[in-house]
């Protein structure tokens, strides 16, 4: 699992912060909420990065970040060396060709007034890509590469169910052959059982075509099925980040842990379950000090004032917690 | 509160503001008042000195000027057929028009909402049909057709009342049924698709699950919810009720401020069209800004969410 | 490509969903919307070939025969002061006042969807300018507003339907605005944007088709507050300008004849009132069917 270093990262996300602000009335001052308060992270090509965290924890916003959707308040992002164009501007569209993004909810992400081989199609019209014919015949090739057949190509989204959707949304994004794709809950909005069809589908395009992927869920599971790289969210940062066995054999932010301790496989033993006490993350009243801690089974005095740095404890294992910091560490020991 | 009140004064004057600056550029950019007013054959110095009376020969952005001031200080300049203050000559037509006005708006609430409201509670009855379809044949049907049928059946054909003119009460019973029919038309459809839609919210399911009378339910939770909507609607009438002269009045040859705008129009008298102008606005801002109270007053979430189409 | 007999669909529990023109169909056009279609295909008959029918020119002065009676062999619908065919003048008038009402409704619709657009894409101030101005056109009542323009700029056939063009846009724009936010927010706009779509892709292509239906509905409820808006203007002696005529400028000079010939009013009358009602009761619904969250 050594690829990091082997070339430069597709994807470099350094220190990205986003704010938004919520109008609470008419008249008020537009209250200020901290969706992505410091992230960085790096997404090698071929490789997939898994962001995990409850809803509110800014791992979409971090997907919209890294996508170019949307411009960072501070921060910056790399695509290939070289920061991502301004929103809107030609550069910006010409480099969507290699940047895709799998929606949460694909009806939504689909004209529901046009055939979805004349959607798939739309983005080898964009990019200009081959001639009339080669685009109808990739089109085929596309359908029958996420699974539909070319029958499909004259039905409307809405005749479709609702994992053939995302099969289209999938192809669309495909059509370009990007180097990136970011999925935002691509499954949350699919049945169950449906579910896993699209997560093999995913992996098994990953490994065919060699892609980069984001792949964001609050599902832990699907996570750690397709990530190679694992980060995990809380409240606008990255608390933990490291490969994807390591992170899930062991954890070491309380958060991760209890995240992984809610959500066991058939081989684990269940150890004392430890669960998540208090109020669920609220991004517009973020706690001083550790965003974690008033929910944290170890909390210490440090916690409440000082927001803890993230830090490589392992190779490739970075976290940020009081808990492991040599000085605590001693501390305690003392 | 306090704040609300004062976000609906600074939009109740930018309103006004841009109604002046509107009339002002239309009526300077539409030729020259000179020509208009002047016989064809006067002589040039006539016409130069009347230019120069009117302040007509500034630049444009002078005159604009000159007119800001002057309606700050209540000077709206004079008419330019006799002379006399345009403020005054709107004046006095005021109450002839207040007198049709005010009895059509009540006979539009008192038949338009007890309608609506009748209608919603027993919809799809044989009255609910019946109120429908006045309601339809209320919007479809023009002011001047509704007019000159009433004249038609009860002047010429019946010789019952009037056809035009001011002369008692009785020639103001056509023009006001006239302006009553339609507006209570339009007032019963708004107020039963408001009922309806409240009638169909979970709380009021609720309030008749847990036992309360019927009546109850609708006087205590329905009627005053679908008020709302309903004053919106009445706040427009109460707004437009000088358009809704225009028409009437020149119909009946009443004279009030609409026939008075008909005329001023044709004659391109431009002070007395702007002081018009310059009432309807007010009459429309004081209808909304009383409209705005009053949902403070049946609904105080208003006081804080934005208000307005979109998001 | 057809639909040939495809397997059916494995990776799903979820069935298909009803086609939306399925419901459409399914339903049978009730009377009143059968009579309005009718009413109205008859209108634009007459409209379109009316004239060439028409068994006299519209302003042929024959005053031999002043006031003729309606229903004779001369004079289907009589004549008028001038001894003017009256069924000839309508003819002429229902070409008119359509024309005016129908590109009126044009002009309105497409000025006030571009500039809900233009508000929805660029946001900001340009935003903020479309919301002050619909707001400041939806405070004013319109007729008044007319009246002061059509006065004071003086009154050709062009200017009177392009002042027409103006009403309702705030209404389109405020619609167009809305749903460009929508689809711009989480929808398919978004996603099409992503995929590196210019912006006129993305409107003209995209937003504009899925936002039709709304807009045309809308614009089956302006329609007829325009006719009305333009027969009361032309009624008042400011609209449409003699020697040609309308609907409401036939009216408007019948008047004087009211008790001596209420035919010549009462034809134009009539007409203005079916036509209004039918395209109401047909807007309604379409609106029904279209889109009910429309009010």
């Amino acid at each position: 699992m050594d690829f990091e270093q082997a070339s430069p990262a597709l994807l470099a996300v350094e220190h990205v912060r986003k704010r938004y602000f919520a109008r609470a009335g008419f008249l008020s001052a537009p209250k200020p909420v901290d969706a992505v308060v410091d992230v960085s992270f790096t997404v090698a090509r071929g490789k997939t990065l898994g962001i995990v965290g409850e809803s509110g924890c800014g791992k979409s916003t971090t997907g919209r970040l890294a996508l170019g959707l949307e411009a960072p308040d501070g921060g910056s992002v790399y695509f290939d060396g070289v920061p991502l164009p301004k929103y809107g501007s030609p550069a910006w569209r010409a480099i969507r060709r290699r940047i895709q993004l799998v929606f949460q909810d694909p009806l939504a992400a689909l004209d529901r007034r046009l055939p979805i081989a004349a959607q798939i199609r739309e983005s080898l019209d964009i990019h200009a890509i081959g001639d009339t014919k080669g685009r109808d015949q990739r089109v085929l090739a596309l359908l029958t590469s996420v699974g539909l057949t070319k029958h499909h190509a004259s039905r409307y989204p809405h005749e479709l169910s609702g994992g053939q959707r995302q099969r289209v949304v999938i192809a669309r994004a495909l059509a370009t052959e990007p180097d990136l794709l970011v999925c935002d809950e691509p499954v949350a909005a699919l049945d169950v059982s449906i579910q896993a069809q699209v997560v093999n589908l995913l992996m098994d395009l990953q490994t065919d075509l060699g892609l980069a992927m984001i792949f964001i869920s609050h599902d832990l599971k699907v996570v750690r099925q397709v990530s190679h790289r694992v980060a995990v969210m809380y409240l606008g940062v990255i608390v933990e980040e490291a490969d994807s066995d390591h992170i899930f054999k062991h954890p070491r932010h309380p958060y991760t842990q209890a995240l992984v301790a809610s959500s066991p496989t058939p081989r684990q033993k269940i150890k004392t379950p430890m669960l998540l006490t208090g109020e669920p993350p609220d991004p517009a009243a973020r706690p001083a000090g550790c965003p974690f801690h008033p929910r944290c089974p170890k909390v210490m005095e440090v916690c409440r004032s000082v927001p803890p740095l993230a830090r490589e404890i392992s190779p490739h294992h970075h976290l940020a917690c009081h808990l492991s910091e040599p000085v605590t560490l001693e501390a305690m020991a003392s | 509160m306090i704040r609300f009140i004062i976000s609906r004064v600074v939009r109740a004057a930018l309103t006004i503001f841009f109604v002046m600056t509107f009339s002002f550029i239309v009526l300077r950019l539409s030729g020259d008042p000179a020509l208009i007013i002047m016989s064809p054959d006067a002589p040039p110095e006539a016409i130069i000195a009347f230019r120069k009376a009117w302040g007509l020969d500034d630049p444009i952005w002078l005159q604009y000027f000159h007119y800001f001031g002057a309606v700050l200080q209540g000077e709206l300049g004079r008419s330019m057929r006799d002379g006399r203050s345009a403020l005054v000559i709107v004046g006095e037509r005021i109450p002839a028009t207040l007198l049709l006005m005010v009895p059509a708006l009540m006979l539009k609430v008192g038949i338009g909402i007890p309608a609506g409201v009748y209608a919603a509670l027993h919809r799809n009855s044989r009255i609910d049909r019946l109120v429908m379809s006045f309601a339809v044949f209320g919007f479809t049907v023009p002011s001047f057709v509704l007019a000159l049928v009433l004249v038609l059946v009860f002047s010429v054909g019946l010789g019952w009342l009037p056809t035009s003119g001011a002369d008692s009460w009785r020639h103001a019973i056509l023009p006001v049924i006239t302006l009553g029919i339609g507006g209570a038309a339009v007032l019963a459809r708004f107020t039963r698709s408001a009922m309806l839609e409240i009638l169909g919210q979970p709380y009021i399911r609720t309030a008749s699950a847990k036992g309360l009378k019927w009546s109850a339910v609708v006087r205590g939770h329905a009627l005053p919810n679908a008020a709302i909507p309903t004053i919106t609607v009445l706040g427009f009438m109460v707004g437009s009720l000088l358009a809704g002269a225009v028409v009437v009045e020149s119909v009946f040859a009443w004279p009030g401020v609409g026939r008075l705008l008909v005329v001023c129009v044709s004659n391109r008298d431009l002070s007395v069209v702007q002081v018009i102008l310059l009432l309807v606005a007010s009459t429309m801002v004081c209808a909304n800004f009383l409209v705005d109270l009053a949902y403070g007053l049946f609904d105080p979430r208003i006081r804080q969410a934005p208000r307005g189409a979109g998001q | 490509m057809t639909q040939p007999t495809d397997k059916a669909v494995t990776d799903s529990a979820e069935g298909l969903m009803p086609l939306a023109h399925d419901r459409l169909n399914a339903q049978p056009f009730p009377l009143s919307v059968s009579v309005a279609i009718f009413w109205l295909s008859f209108m634009c008959f007459v409209a379109v070939v009316g004239p060439s029918l028409m068994p006299y020119a519209f302003t042929a002065i024959d005053l031999k025969a002043r006031l003729s009676l309606p229903f004779t062999s001369l004079h289907w619908l009589g004549t008028d002061e001038l001894g003017r065919d009256v069924f000839s003048r309508l003819v002429i008038s229902i070409r008119i006042s359509l024309l005016v009402s129908f590109v009126a409704t044009i002009i309105s619709a497409t000025f006030g969807t571009l500039l809900g657009f233009l508000a929805a894409h660029y946001r900001g101030w340009v935003e903020q300018t479309v919301l002050i101005l619909a707001d400041f056109q939806a405070s004013i009542p319109f007729l008044i507003f007319a009246l002061a323009v059509l006065a004071f700029f003086g009154n050709t056939l062009t200017l009177f339907i392009l002042l027409m063009g103006i009403y309702g846009w705030e209404r389109y724009a405020r619609i167009a605005r809305g749903l460009a936010i929508a689809a711009n927010s989480q929808g398919y706009a978004a996603a099409v944007r992503q995929l590196g779509a210019s912006p006129i892709r993305i409107y003209l292509g995209h937003i504009l088709p899925n936002t039709a239906s709304t807009l045309i509905v809308s614009m089956t409820l302006v329609f007829p507050e325009i006719i009305l808006l333009e027969s009361g203007l032309s009624f008042l002696g400011l609209g449409v300008q003699p020697p040609m005529t309308s609907l409401g400028n036939m009216v408007g000079y019948g008047r004087e004849y009211l008790t001596r010939a209420p035919w010549i009013l009462l034809a134009p009358a009539t007409t203005i009132v079916l036509t209004t009602l039918s395209v109401s009761i047909l807007g309604d619904w379409l609106r029904d069917r279209l889109d009910p969250t429309l009010k």
